[in-house]
């Protein structure tokens, strides 16, 4: 009966299928679906806090990102029919429990596909993130090299000459405006009005929470501090990103060796336990990882 | 969502289009002002009267545009011949606050700035050229 569901040839033809590495399977186009954001001049004056929900939100808008959640949702659908058919394999017996076996190992398979497409996408994001972090910090640095020794010394002078003149307007004000054929200027008038509402702005304005300096760990940091900090939180996911995909590589020698122990079966019908342990780890696809140790 | 996504923008939009005002020439405003000043008090076609008259409004005047010019941020910082000469001589710039800070009338401190003071004069002697 179980020959008649599930030829030796066919399930030969399954184990070749499924024995190539998860990258082979995706079915990504790259090029497709793009994230293009520009380092902007208005970015690079961003403050800190703000720049990190930027660079957030215009991937938001892109077409990666709603690939990525598209695939995240066809994961979690996959996930649940894994579910299902497990339960559903370990209460049958017979032919019937060969043929549950059999979908569940072409769901296994499509399931690592959608999981190896979540990763290359997912890459793609971070591979384009740190190259607008990295032309980020380029314009920052090429920013601080516009500061010449000769300008820093003219601002010096000018602050210098600022605080001067501040320290001579009261005196001046007496002295020249106390004539009462000149009078206070229009300019000194409404100055003086509007630096009261400029002062109440600004304070508003310091403490408005979009207007947060760049911090970490609750420590202010400089705009290219908390750029390196991006950057090396974009490297640490490129990083788990990779490590997933040994987890991947993992699971398809799995589905491999269970094709292999269908196969085994099928040829000699007497129940063998055909189960291979191996030990599933961590994170993100390794809530999946019950589905492949489990016979 | 797609509220959020228009509002970012357009607050950027808002940001850039106040975030400057702009500015005339405050510095080349100044220096006109004050040469017609120092023609002014150095002229010797004008009335003592008149003098006094015409001093004390382009005094008011001078007040505003130094402070003008103080305040004006697009100078911050520009390397520019005129910026660095302006502000590589205070009291020659600034000249009304410097003036009142000095506690002298605008024409002795012009002349004293230009190297002209009373010791100078009296020292001088009368020769051909």
């Amino acid at each position: 009966m179980a020959k008649r569901l599930l030829p030796t040839g066919s399930a030969l033809v399954i184990l070749a299928a499924l024995a190539g590495p998860p990258g082979a399977w995706a079915a990504t186009d790259p090029g497709a679906v793009t994230w293009n954001p520009v380092a902007s001049e208005r970015l690079v004056k961003l403050p800190g806090s703000y720049l990190r929900r930027a660079i957030d939100n215009d991937f938001a808008g892109s077409s990666l990102a709603s690939e990525i959640r598209d695939v995240q949702g066809l994961m979690s659908l996959k996930a649940q029919t894994l579910a299902d058919l497990q339960n559903a394999v370990e209460q049958s017996d017979g032919d019937l429990r060969v043929e549950l076996q059999h979908q569940f190992l072409a769901e296994k398979r499509e399931y690592l596909e959608l999981a190896s497409k979540h990763q290359d996408l997912r890459r793609q994001q971070m591979t384009v993130k740190q190259r607008l972090l990295r032309r980020l910090l380029g314009k920052l640095d090429r920013q601080e090299a516009a500061n010449t020794p000769e300008r820093a010394a003219l601002i010096e002078k000018q602050e210098a000459a600022r605080s001067r003149l501040e320290g001579t307007i009261s005196q001046v004000d007496i002295k020249i405006f106390n004539n009462p054929t000149v009078g206070q200027s229009k300019y000194s008038k409404e100055y003086a009005k509007n630096v009261l509402a400029i002062e109440r702005l600004v304070q508003a304005i310091k403490a408005h929470p979009m207007n947060e300096g760049s911090e970490i760990d609750g420590r202010p940091v400089t705009k290219k501090e908390y750029l390196r900090q991006l950057m090396a939180e974009t490297e640490a996911d490129l990083q788990i990103v990779d490590q997933e995909a040994t987890v991947l590589g993992y699971m398809a020698k799995l589905i491999a060796l269970d094709a292999l122990a269908l196969s085994d079966l099928l040829s000699d019908p007497t129940p063998g336990d055909g189960s291979d342990d191996d030990d599933g780890e961590e994170t993100g696809i390794t809530a999946a990882v019950d589905f492949f140790v489990a016979q | 969502m797609k509220t959020k996504r228009y509002l970012i923008p357009a607050a950027a939009l808002l940001v850039a289009a106040f975030g400057v005002p702009a500015q005339a020439d405050t510095l080349e405003n100044l220096e006109r002002e004050r040469a017609l000043a120092l023609e002014t008090l150095l002229s010797p076609d004008v009335s003592p009267a008149e003098r006094e008259d015409r001093t004390a409004l382009s005094r008011a005047r001078l007040v505003d545009l130094e402070r003008m010019v103080m305040r004006d941020d697009n100078l911050k910082g520009k390397n520019t011949p005129a910026v660095r000469t302006a502000f590589e001589s205070y009291d020659l710039t600034f000249l009304v606050h410097a003036s009142v800070e000095r506690n002298r009338s605008l024409v002795d401190h012009w002349l004293e700035q230009v190297g002209v003071t009373t010791n100078s004069l009296m020292s001088a002697r009368m020769g051909r050229r």
